[in-house]
């Protein structure tokens, strides 16, 4: 059995796979019981498999009910999906639930609200940091997180980057996934640039990426990248700028600042190239100005989620038919690294019902629930956890595939140091967005540019 | 003859109609988009000042399709109730502070001016803990409380000026005829007073009705929102704004408030310039 359509998740349990985990079963069992057998096999097995035989419940208290503070949908198929299924629990434990909705960057305030008062939604479901602004607030969900790893495939690395707190020496989090972003172009134009338009073929590295933008801006038709105080896109693609070159904000200790360094420059350097293939205007972008640009036919080429798609399948087939996605290409740092907003459901310690809130988040992340979900958002979300690799959604529509494994080429925000209230608030300050804006825009030097963020970035972390 | 017509036409007209147009074009962009089509919203090529197929899906989708009709309602209450509360209290700080003249009473009005600068975004956590100590969450009352604490250092600030340009000699004359203080205030302050009080009320009025951040934080559930934030909550999703919808919104939303300012303009603009002079 395997999860939502019964198909196998990539890397899947093979028959060489699962006399591997016999072979470690049968030790484990020799060597440690049935109840060290299961934890030994399991550990054994590789990742991505899925192990339906584990089983988990929290047993909801009486007269339990919940109240959710989620993030409105991004996708119109999202809500009605989530609902369902919140009513499928309420069947299942008689438990009623309570949804709210709130734009993605207005639930945070909501949340520190919550947090300050002690009272209000049971669950948030929120994005970045938050759990790490107040993780003494939350319910540690260890057991749960521990079970979910463990029952499909195991978390990707990011998950536990964001879910576990160093200081609270729990899981505090529940990763829910992350609305992927990947490199949106126009096939034909790409072809015409003289590139293969598959994304398979699409430019692997960073030279070979600004030679296909310089291409395209040479026949007429620009790249665009938001440089304003876009929440998604600008931070999206500055992290990926600034991290492919081997340069980082901020070192492990999370006090260090190592901005200020040859690969930042390098980095800055090459956006201004970059840059030069960008349309007018970019230095104002905000989140849906690349949407419109691409929809109109200004620009060749921008990073986003699949909504472009989505809105251009509904209005605009001809762009939809001729549009596809890739990944990010990669710079000297030679692996991906990728930022994505990173969503998470965690639970107030105020709630009177800290197990149905536990069961509630449990049944969400569980097949079949879960998948259908995923499926339901069109790709808009990518999976945390492994065994969900290969879902439908993620095979319906060849164009989605580059958003399927966005959880996994991604790095933390808060990249090499931890997330907390510190990164919070070096991403809500735009920092790196800015230092990148100034830098290419020419406002300052490449040098004046890093030392102005590396001054910032010395007053929140150092401060 | 023709030459002074130039000149009033230069000096005159001309700024008029440069500063009519700066003042209604947000108007006509949020009509024009609210009736275009979305493959024209998104067609640049196009003129985007015009649109020769217009559609009413956008205002469908808006009054049907979302909970546009109770966020009016709630808007509308909240925005009275909260502009009565505030009027109310204005009022008689502002006589209290500029007729009374009591001990720290200059300093008591400065610190009270000094109260609206302070960011919402500071308040809105302790206000939080209060209405939850109240039981306000997702109730109307929840907002209908909390906008006086930002419109009342205004209003009172406001009215103070125009008490002010009052003569208190008016108020003199009828004190000597035997009227008490709550009489005067009454008979001859407040009538005398009233372009300054709907000036305070315009103003009060506008704000509550565009607030958004006491609004987010303290109303949840979805038909107890208001418009601001209904419409980002329903009509954003994610990246993609639905400019539509957001802009039928937007202009069904300024409709109450540009009615109230045309019933009332002459009065505002007396209330701010002060229309009685010593």
């Amino acid at each position: 059995m395997q999860p939502q359509d019964r198909e196998r998740p990539a890397g899947g349990l093979t028959r060489r796979r699962f006399l591997q985990a016999g072979v470690a079963g049968a030790t484990g069992l020799a060597l440690s019981g049935v109840g060290g057998w299961l934890k030994q096999a399991l550990a054994q097995l590789p990742p991505g498999s899925y192990n339906p035989q584990l089983q988990l419940s929290f047993p909801v208290e009486p007269g339990a009910s919940l109240r959710i503070l989620r993030w409105s949908q991004f996708v119109s198929t999202d809500q009605p999906t989530y609902e369902r299924m919140a009513q499928d629990f309420t069947r299942r434990t008689g438990v009623p639930v309570r949804l709210e909705y709130e734009a993605w960057p207005d639930v945070q305030p909501k949340a520190a609200a919550a947090a300050n008062v002690g009272a209000g939604p049971d669950i948030v479901l929120g994005f970045f940091d938050e759990p790490h602004l107040w993780p003494d607030k939350l319910v540690p969900v260890t057991d749960l997180a521990d079970y979910l790893g463990r029952k499909y495939g195991g978390w990707f690395p990011v998950a536990p980057q964001y879910g576990h707190s160093a200081q609270m020496g729990e899981w505090i989090a529940v990763p829910i996934g992350a609305p992927g972003s990947c490199l949106n172009y126009r096939m034909s134009w790409v072809k015409e640039a003289g590139f293969d338009p598959d994304p398979a073929k699409f430019p692997k590295t960073t030279d070979e990426f600004l030679r296909l933008c310089r291409s395209l801006k040479s026949r007429g038709h620009p790249t665009g990248f938001a440089l304003g105080k876009a929440v998604g896109d600008a931070n999206s693609w500055c992290h990926w700028l600034l991290w492919t070159f081997g340069a980082h904000a901020v070192g492990p200790d999370n006090t260090t600042i190592t901005l200020n360094a040859p690969e930042t420059v390098n980095a800055l350097e090459y956006g201004r190239q970059l840059f030069e293939t960008m349309i007018p205007g970019v230095a104002g972008w905000l989140d849906p100005n690349n949407n419109r640009a691409f929809l109109a036919g200004e620009v060749a080429l921008t990073n986003n989620g699949i909504s472009i798609y989505f809105a251009a399948k509904n209005d605009f087939p001809e762009v939809a038919a001729d549009m596809n996605h890739a990944v990010y290409p990669q710079g000297p740092a030679g692996r991906p690294t990728e930022l994505h907003s990173f969503s998470q459901a965690y639970i107030f310690k105020y709630t009177r019902y800290p197990n149905a809130a536990k069961e509630f988040l449990r049944f969400m992340m569980e097949d079949p629930q879960y998948p259908r979900w995923i499926n339901a958002m069109l790709g808009y979300v990518s999976h945390p956890l492994r065994a969900f690799t290969n879902l439908a959604v993620w095979r319906s529509d060849p164009k989605a595939v580059p958003f399927r494994d966005a959880v996994a080429r991604m790095l933390p925000h808060s990249y090499q140091g931890t997330p907390g209230p510190k990164s919070a608030r070096a991403l809500a300050e735009f920092v790196i967005v800015d230092m990148v804006a100034d830098a290419l825009t020419g406002r300052r030097s490449v040098r004046d540019a890093i030392l102005a963020a590396e001054a910032r970035l010395k007053r929140i972390y150092e401060g | 003859m023709r030459r002074s017509a130039l000149t009033s036409t230069l000096t005159f007209y001309l700024p008029l109609w440069a500063f009519l147009v700066l003042l209604l074009f947000p108007f006509y962009w949020m009509l024009v988009t609210a009736v275009r089509p979305n493959k024209e919203l998104y067609n640049l090529s196009l003129n985007q000042l015009w649109t020769s197929h217009p559609t009413l899906q956008h205002f469908q989708k808006l009054l049907f399709a979302t909970h546009f009709a109770p966020w009016l309602q709630n808007t509308m209450l909240i925005a009275l109730g909260a502009t009565v509360l505030a009027l109310s209290c204005a009022v008689f700080a502002a006589y209290a502070v500029q007729r009374l003249r009591f001990r720290g009473s200059g300093v008591i009005g400065v610190a009270i001016f000094l109260s609206y600068l302070v960011p919402p975004v500071i308040l809105f956590i302790p206000l939080a803990r209060i209405i939850n100590e109240l039981g306000l969450w997702d109730r109307p009352a929840a907002l209908i409380l909390t906008y006086p604490t930002f419109l009342i250092p205004f209003a009172t600030w406001l009215l103070m000026g125009y008490f002010k340009s009052i003569p208190v000699e008016l108020e003199d004359c009828a004190r000597i005829d035997g009227a008490t203080r709550v009489q005067v205030l009454r008979h001859i302050l407040l009538p005398l007073a009233l372009p300054g009080i709907l000036s305070a009320l315009i103003f009060s009025f506008t704000l509550s009705w565009n607030e958004y951040l006491y609004a987010l934080v303290f109303l949840s559930s979805t038909g107890s929102k208001t418009i601001p934030v209904g419409l980002a909550t329903e009509l954003i999703t994610g990246d993609v704004f639905q400019w539509g919808p957001l802009m039928a919104g937007a202009l069904l939303g300024s409709v109450p408030v540009a009615l109230i300012y045309s019933f009332f303009v002459e009065h505002y603009v007396a209330g701010l310039t002060g229309a009685l002079k010593e």
